[in-house]
């Protein structure tokens, strides 16, 4: 018994270790800091022309415009909605297909080739049927979210299910899980960290598609944003919106990050 | 404290299987008696894993019939605990058909207490040694209401002292809720500490190439002379015993 | 561990909630701008119905936006909402869609729609004029003839901007494939020439501006020169509307043609009423409509048959549009206000707007 505590306590503490280090938690600021140093120093300098790089300073005072103005949270909320929903909608009915998928070989092999094709398809190549069917607003940007994230879910579910070990699925035929509770009570479970992995891609496919989404068939979002700048000849201000579609995607990959700490999936990431 | 292991037992009648070409087993009879504790040892590769899917139902053989009475469970080598579930849920899951809560609850508790894991209740297999994860598996098996343990080669992934106080561990678990068991080893000494009876397992196509009784009280030690008496016999069925002759043409090649 | 995961999924949940509640705004109770027949309370008080317009950040549509201002300023039974768009393919979708059903789009591209099936009709102009052949300005092009073999960058192919160019090739006696045509979104157009990826373009105001005013494009050809009273974008009204509710279009053609006339002669007072509705820089806008009074013309804005028989014959030809529409069936000219007086925008009233959206 006392080994075996021993043992047990030699190895908690690499899930507790903490980077403590000021070094650590610094250094990514550092480096933030230099790269602004290094653009006011090319705008102030002139080492690019002014209309092909906007000054740090303009980009403030554009800052302070469209937050002003409501246009920035608006539209901060109105790119956030369309991915949210578009990510759901995607995992909702790409999560139960992958895992019914993995589970029937030979629905897997029939459907494998479909699947990979629309995967290569760019969620843009969508774009005009994105509008010629849902015309404008919030669907296009949504379908095409849903088009960008569904098929790699998928994949990557049903590939994830289709590696969990046979040994669970002996232990789930021991103790009587059949149909729908060997799903939820094994299957899920078993690739639930491979899916938080994948969502996390998905997520960052997502947020990378809305702004190309939003510069057609939109009349809001930071796609649009960025668009209408463009059209309005404003680069300060598509630098503005460009800051702020960087930092809400690190901010919700944050947050995607929490999932990885609910205590029953922490055994994925800790092999 | 349960005792429908008296009417439960598994009988193989004449089982083959093969995968493609490759016979894995050819015409095996086997009865394992209720409340038996039976070792089956052999070579590996030699088609233990397949008999114990066949045993537990995992897999229906080519031919030949099986006959089961009673809920039989499996202890793996390893990883046989779902890793997204807490010891207590873990051991639990052999639990879930007991209707009454709070008899569910008295009887995880005393399970806990009976593999020694108090204060880890809520730990998650990736957190707990070799060990505690076996004694868990152990647990979870004999939990609720099974009547026929499978142990595929239980202890084999664990340091050789762990091994033997794993030994120990599952003859008091077994004394204290009797089950009928099939263990399946390589170890000829974890066999005979262990077995009542042992059947030593020829290579593919697997069948029984000798069966031993023994009959000595457990826990047993493996100094015992019972256990040494039957080491020599399988070691000598496996062609591993060292003869005197061979030990004499050693001397002299030296 | 059960609390970690409840919470979990109820903070997910919150999140979604709070996002639509703010998305949708349902205490602004305010319902989708595209209808017509919203018996809606303008800011001024004595507005019937309301409107949507689409436009686009250029200067071919700035009635429209001076059309917004004026309905919440003045007496006017139609409250007119300017909606911006940022690319004509959007504009037609919701024309298709009848999101909105007025808006402001390039002339060819109406004619492709109606030829398409789309009811739509041609009610007004946007102005006249307003587009430049832009070259770099140390570039040794003097004439159309130096263009040869070099590359032209144009808005579209559905652009009365290429129907012209080809005219002009003709008349100067070059083959269409003398000249390199690529097809820029006109933001890009002024960097692509300071960069020297293109040797010159042909678009609309203010593209053509911001090149000058940034110091590296000399203009070569005004499109009068061209083609005296070009035309570049029109006023496009769904049949649907017109059919139920003809006195919205007439006050909307009232509406865009006393902007018009208003602009005409307040044309300071006019790119600093725009500026924050096209959300670009006053300065640029200022300079296109100030620097030269023939640069682009808010007058004679009447769709005449002989000019788009013109562009049609021109469409025809190049292949671009497929088959003869008559002019009666394009254009519909009867909500044309025989009676025109400027709108009546004041200066005080525009300094007052622009704090607001500052």
């Amino acid at each position: 018994m006392s080994k075996t505590d021993q043992q047990l306590q030699s190895s908690t503490p690499n899930s507790l270790k903490k980077h403590t280090d000021i070094k650590g938690i610094i250094s990514p600021f550092i480096v933030l800091f230099s790269m602004l140093i290094l653009w006011w120093f090319v705008c102030t300098f002139n080492i690019f022309p002014s209309y092909a790089l906007p000054s740090p300073e303009d980009v403030l005072k554009s800052f302070k415009e469209e937050i002003v103005a409501g246009r920035l949270v608006n539209d901060i909320i109105a790119s956030l909605w369309r991915v949210v929903i578009g990510f759901f909608l995607s995992a909702g009915l790409a999560i139960p297909v992958g895992l019914w998928l993995g589970q029937h070989a030979a629905s897997r092999r029939a459907f494998l080739p479909m699947l990979n094709f629309f995967r290569f398809l760019s969620p843009l190549a969508w774009i005009p049927f994105a509008i010629l069917w849902f015309h404008i607003g919030d669907k296009p940007a949504i379908f095409l979210i849903f088009m960008a994230a569904f098929f790699p879910l998928v994949l990557a579910v049903m590939s994830a299910v289709a590696t969990i070990p046979t040994i669970y699925f002996r232990v789930a035929h021991d103790y009587n899980y059949k149909g729908f509770a060997l799903i939820t009570k094994v299957t899920f479970p078993a690739v639930l960290p491979q899916i938080i992995t994948a969502l996390r891609v998905i997520y960052g496919i997502a947020w990378v598609v809305i702004v190309a989404a939003e510069m057609v068939g939109c009349q809001d979002g930071l796609g649009y944003g960025i668009w209408e700048a463009r059209n309005g000849l404003r680069l300060d201000s598509a630098v503005c919106y460009m800051i702020v579609i960087g930092l809400i995607g690190m901010g919700i990959d944050r947050i995607l990050i929490q999932f990885t700490k609910l205590p029953n999936v922490r055994w994925g990431y800790e092999r | 404290m349960k005792d429908n292991q008296l009417n439960s037992g598994i009988s193989l009648n004449n089982v083959s299987h093969s995968f493609g070409e490759l016979s894995v087993l050819e015409n095996l009879n086997l009865t394992v008696k209720p409340g038996e504790f039976v070792v089956l040892v052999g070579p590996s590769g030699c088609g233990k894993t397949t008999l114990l899917n066949i045993l537990s139902g995992y897999l229906k053989p080519r031919s030949g019939s099986v006959k089961r009475a009673g809920i039989i469970r499996t202890v793996y080598q390893h990883d046989g605990l779902f890793p997204w579930l807490t010891v207590n849920e873990n051991i639990s899951m052999g639990l879930r058909f007991i209707e009454n809560k709070a008899q569910q609850e008295n009887e995880l508790r005393e399970l806990i207490e009976l593999i020694h894991l108090q204060g880890f209740e809520n730990h998650y297999p990736h957190q707990l040694s070799g060990g505690m994860r076996q004694r868990v598996e152990l647990a979870r098996v004999i939990g609720g209401d099974s009547d026929i343990l499978l142990m595929d080669e239980p202890f084999s992934a664990l340091d050789y002292q762990t091994r033997l106080r794993m030994r120990q561990e599952l003859v008091r678990l077994l004394e204290k809720r009797p089950r009928t068991v099939v263990f399946v080893t390589h170890d000829i000494e974890e066999a005979v500490q262990l077995a009542d009876r042992v059947l030593v397992l020829s290579d593919r196509p697997t069948h029984i190439s000798r069966e031993l009784q023994i009959n000595s009280a457990r826990p047993r030690n493996p100094t015992d002379d019972e256990v040494i008496e039957a080491t020599k016999a399988i070691l000598y069925e496996f062609g591993l015993e060292v003869t005197e002759k061979d030990k004499k043409k050693h001397i002299l090649d030296q | 561990m059960k609390l970690t995961k409840t919470t979990f999924f109820l903070g997910i949940a919150l999140f979604i909630i709070v996002l639509g509640v703010l998305r949708f705004k349902p205490w602004n109770n305010l319902t989708s701008m595209a209808t017509k027949d919203v018996i809606h309370q303008g800011p001024n008080g004595l507005a019937h119905h309301e409107l949507a317009i689409g436009f686009l950040p250029v200067t071919c549509h700035l009635t429209c936006p001076v059309t917004d201002f004026a309905s919440k300023t003045t007496h006017s039974n139609t409250n007119f909402d300017s909606r911006l768009f940022t690319d004509f393919p959007t504009v037609a979708s919701a024309l298709e869609a009848k999101q909105i059903q007025a808006t402001f789009m390039i002339a060819p591209l109406a004619m492709k729609l109606r030829e398409q099936g789309v009811p739509v009709k041609i009610c007004y102009l946007g102005h006249r004029d307003g587009s430049e052949i832009i070259v770099g300005k140390n570039s040794s092009i003097r004439s159309l003839a130096d263009l040869k073999g070099k590359k032209l960058a144009l808005p579209s192919l559905f652009s009365n901007q290429n129907f012209v160019i080809h005219k002009l090739m003709q008349d100067y006696g070059m083959k269409p494939n003398d000249i390199t045509f690529v097809i820029l979104p006109p933001p890009d157009m002024p960097t692509s020439l300071a960069s020297g990826a293109i040797d010159a373009y042909f678009v609309g105001e203010p593209f053509c501006a911001k090149a000058e005013l940034d110091g590296y494009g000399r203009v070569l050809y005004y499109a009068r020169d061209i083609w005296p009273n070009f035309i570049s974008c029109v006023l496009v009204v769904h049949e649907d509307l017109i059919k139920s509710n003809p006195e919205v279009v007439r006050d909307l053609v009232r509406g865009i043609a006393q902007s018009g006339l208003w602009a005409e002669t307040h044309r300071a007072e006019a790119a600093k009423l725009v500026a924050p509705y096209y959300r670009q820089n006053e300065k640029v806008l200022n300079y296109v409509l100030t620097s030269n009074p023939e640069r682009v013309k808010y007058v004679n804005l009447s769709a005449t048959d002989e000019d788009f028989q013109q562009i049609e014959d021109m469409g025809l030809k190049l292949g671009y549009l497929k088959k003869r529409t008559p002019m009666s069936e394009l254009l519909d000219r009867s909500f044309e206000p025989k009676d025109l007086t400027p709108a009546a925008i004041t200066t005080a009233e525009i300094t007052d707007h622009n704090k607001h959206n500052r």
